[in-house]
């Protein structure tokens, strides 16, 4: 019996157990203004330029305010900016921000400090990397103006400072912002609605958030990054907890009031409790996926790509992910994510519910592949990557494929992955991993669908028609230009097989029924929460 | 007895310095890259490789390992990749609370062990005996991550009695210190217990079949004074051993109880460490723990002395 087996059947017994209880001091709750949350990991560093980690991205939302945020309909909307302007030929853009916004430290915020947080950041982004291609001049005009000249124009400007993918263009002091983006700052001073309790961080265990008293929010109402940050706590602590089972009882008992991402084996017992509320925590969800190195045999071979991924069949890494749930997935012809505007399921027709085996074999066969080893590299140390690199080397083998399967952990894939050389000398032929719905909305900072060589994600695939596709959509004046660059791209990147799309999945989140106005989204917003005594 | 102190005080130091290389070396040739995992899951490899030759990762060997060991030599442990605070400082806060864990449960596993072995000898056969051994087989086969649990469902989650989970520094009151340690404790301390019982038992046993112990018998000395004065002082040498040796054991299980049970120790933090590849943060706790174990063993060999005066270097 594992350890999760055991609290599982322990937990369910204490469900199921009738009698008294009775309050210990040791389990007093803390003041109605102090919010106790249990992250998805361990927020071990504070730069989110430096460490794109999605915990970081989410514990920086606090801290860092942005120019522009995006809504929950995925509009860019002002946040730190009162307005902007654009010349008529689209290459000039200039921004005012609001008046009276301070950092943490009492120095208002100028736009000196806007221009070197974006020249940092956009050394680090994708989107950002595009603008400095294109840019003649970013430079403040006044305390409360600065001024960004372009060469060509971009119509994506407001999404790129809007975005949520991290990393996100925060605003930091000048001096801070200065730091090199490859080298970590020290120095957490923001403009947020949150301040970073530094003295009380304790990584790998605890950070702790207080409020700021002199932020100014907006007016409008808030909606995910945007609007009106309404904090009702002060102070957010951030507790981390390794173990889930440790986290349920700690939810259980009302230790902590909202747990980011309980495990689907411990979902059933939660939602028995009565005074824990569990919902889907992000509408839009994750793409699970597996990656294939293009540089090497056998995936070097289209053919080869294409009859792994007609042979796949998305219900079962679905059901290794999240069980018997099917309130919890949908299959995935394509690599957008479901329900969003852009998604389409142009060329899908290749990804068969149930798979197609035997065209797949058929496949494989014509395609030459000669028996070369597929070395799969399977973090353990992640449960999605686990069950989906299981599921794989299953799959691989009833095509008729040569599996070494490697077990090891995140730490070392995460190097193993960005080596070059053949399999054989300490390379790797495929690794699993899953993108968030979040990232998975357009070409903005989706780097696994980009199939250009040498500068392209791991796996280094090379597609010019999936790069027009993808320059076609940066291009687009219309949504109808946008959405029909967005059905080619879709079909060129299955055609390719830029990656294997194991289909889109969702995960809870849990909290105490005493707190009210938890929402759904990319990263858990804490503003418009409140907790009642 | 001070001269064979200072010798073996002076003993560790080149057995911390052959740690020391070991340890660097181990981590050097070791797969895995924290700039990887600093970049994040969508980083490109350009990114990656930024990352490392910031963080001086793509320096030979030698030049990583002399500069290391130079900062070592100045009492620098270095800096963590990840988090930018002082090595000295993470362990700063973290060992407060695997002390007082290992403390409270040292504390209690000798208070309940010793005890029970010397009972279960002196009644050998008995019921208690039988008691005593089968309570003894239940803490060495049942891990400590089952009685974690266990002891968590019942006197957390159903009694109500104590905390999940958390820890409370002794700054804030002995029994907020406490409440948080009971459970991890007595989780840790059943394997503990169980060793430190069947060790005093069979020595108990081996000291009570010896001559002097039948002449004291003959001579109608008292029971008490046969077992507290006479057998347990002399079988106390190999008890002591697995106390210090049992360390060993604390150090190990911390990492599971202290993530079961949320604590902020130095368990958990060589574990992230480890996942993480903070090259810095595991060699300085690993060089700790090294420390640690020449000091206990030195403790020891010191004790031995003070035990047995026929004990002599």
């Amino acid at each position: 019996m594992d350890r999760r087996s055991l609290l599982k059947a322990m937990a369910g017994a204490g469900a199921l157990a009738a009698g008294p209880s009775f309050p210990a001091p040791a389990l007093a709750q803390g003041a109605a203004k102090t919010l106790r949350f249990v992250p998805q990991a361990n927020l071990a560093n504070f730069d989110p330029i430096w460490g794109t980690q999605y915990v970081v991205r989410n514990a920086a939302a606090l801290v860092w305010d942005t120019l522009y945020g995006v809504d929950a309909q995925l509009r860019p909307q002002r946040q730190m900016v009162e307005s902007e302007t654009v010349s008529s030929d689209g290459l000039t853009w200039t921004f005012t921000l609001r008046p009276g916004l301070k950092f943490h430290d009492g120095e208002p915020v100028r736009a000196r400090d806007a221009v070197a947080s974006l020249v940092r950041w956009s050394a680090r982004d994708p989107m950002g990397l595009m603008i400095r291609a294109i840019q003649a001049e970013l430079s403040a005009v006044d305390d409360r103006s600065f001024r960004w000249v372009l060469t060509k124009p971009y119509p994506k400007m407001l999404l790129a400072l809007a975005k949520n993918n991290a990393p996100c263009s925060f605003v930091m002091p000048e001096r801070i912002a200065q730091t090199d983006p490859f080298k970590q700052i020290t120095e957490y001073v923001g403009s947020g609605p949150m301040r970073f309790a530094r003295d009380e961080w304790v990584p790998g265990a605890r950070a702790v958030f207080t409020r700021f008293a002199d932020y100014v929010p907006r007016q409008e109402p808030a909606s995910w990054l945007a609007g009106g940050k309404q904090i009702a706590f002060d102070r957010v602590e951030w507790i981390i907890m390794p173990d889930p089972a440790s986290a349920s009882a700690a939810l259980q008992n009302g230790e902590v009031d909202w747990w980011e991402n309980p495990i689907a084996d411990l979902v059933p017992l939660l939602k028995k409790n009565r005074n824990i509320q569990v919902d889907i925590a992000d509408p839009l969800g994750n793409v699970g996926s597996f990656r294939m190195n293009t540089l090497h045999p056998p995936f070097n071979n289209q053919l080869v790509r294409r009859a792994v991924l007609m042979a796949m069949n998305q219900e079962d890494y679905m059901r290794a992910i999240v069980g018997d749930d099917d309130a919890l997935w949908k299959p995935l012809p394509g690599y957008f994510t479901p329900g969003t505007p852009l998604y389409n399921e142009e060329g899908g027709e290749v990804v068969k519910p149930g798979g197609d085996l035997a065209a797949a074999r058929k496949l494989l066969a014509e395609s030459g592949y000669k028996g070369e080893p597929v070395t799969c590299v399977v973090a353990q140390d992640q449960p999605i990557t686990k069950a989906q690199g299981d599921v794989t080397a299953d799959l691989l083998k009833k095509l008729g494929m040569n599996v070494d399967f490697v077990a090891t952990d995140w730490g070392t894939v995460g190097a193993r992955r960005a080596s070059k050389a053949p399999p054989k000398d300490g390379g790797w032929s495929m690794f699993h991993t899953w993108h968030a719905g979040a990232d998975c909305l357009s070409p903005v900072g989706y780097t696994a669908i980009r199939a250009n060589g040498d500068k392209a994600w791991f796996g280094w695939p090379d597609s010019p028609p999936v790069e027009a596709a993808i320059t076609g959509w940066f291009e687009a004046a219309t949504p109808e230009d946008e959405k029909a660059a967005m059905r080619r791209l879709n079909k060129a990147a299955l055609d390719y097989v830029v990656y294997v799309p194991t289909g889109f999945f969702l995960t809870y989140q849990a909290w105490r029924t005493s707190l009210s106005g938890v929402t759904k989204g990319p990263l858990p917003f804490f503003w418009g929460v409140s907790k009642s005594a | 007895m001070l001269a064979y102190a200072g010798r073996r005080v002076l003993a560790t130091i080149p057995v911390m310095a052959v740690v020391a290389l070991f340890v660097f070396s181990l981590l050097y040739i070791a797969p895995g890259d924290p700039a990887a995992i600093i970049a994040g899951d969508q980083a490109t490899p350009d990114d990656v490789a930024r990352i490392r030759a910031t963080l001086g990762l793509d320096r030979p060997f030698l030049v990583r390992f002399g500069e290391w060991a130079w900062q070592i030599l100045q009492g620098d442990l270095g800096t963590s990749i990840f988090t930018a605070l002082p090595v000295t400082a993470l362990i700063r806060q973290r060992i407060e609370p695997t002390l007082s864990l290992m403390v409270v449960t040292l504390v209690l596993s000798i208070a309940v062990a010793v005890p029970l072995g010397v009972a279960a000898a002196w009644k050998a056969g008995s019921l208690i005996d039988r008691l005593v051994m089968t309570l003894a087989v239940f803490g060495f086969s049942v891990p400590v991550f089952v009685i974690s649990y266990l002891l968590a469902y019942v006197f957390a989650l159903e009694l109500e009695w104590l905390p999940v989970q958390g820890y409370t520094p002794l700054s804030a009151g002995f029994w907020p210190w406490l409440q948080n340690l009971i459970l991890p404790a007595v989780a840790l301390g059943s394997v503990y217990i169980a060793l430190i019982a069947r060790i005093a038992r069979a020595t108990m046993l081996e000291v009570l079949a010896q001559d002097y112990i039948k002449t004291a018998t003959a001579k109608g000395l008292g029971r008490r004074a046969i077992l507290f004065v006479h057998a347990l002082k002399n079988a106390s040498v190999p008890i002591v051993t697995v106390i210090g040796l049992g360390i060993a054991l604390l150090i190990g299980g911390a990492v599971v109880t202290e993530s079961v049970f949320v604590i902020p120790g130095l368990g958990r933090l060589t574990v992230d460490a480890i996942l993480r590849r903070d090259y810095p943060v595991i060699q300085g706790v690993v060089l700790l723990f090294s420390f640690c174990y020449v000091l206990v063993n030195l403790g020891i060999d010191l004790v031995y002395v003070l035990l047995d005066p026929r004990i002599r270097y």
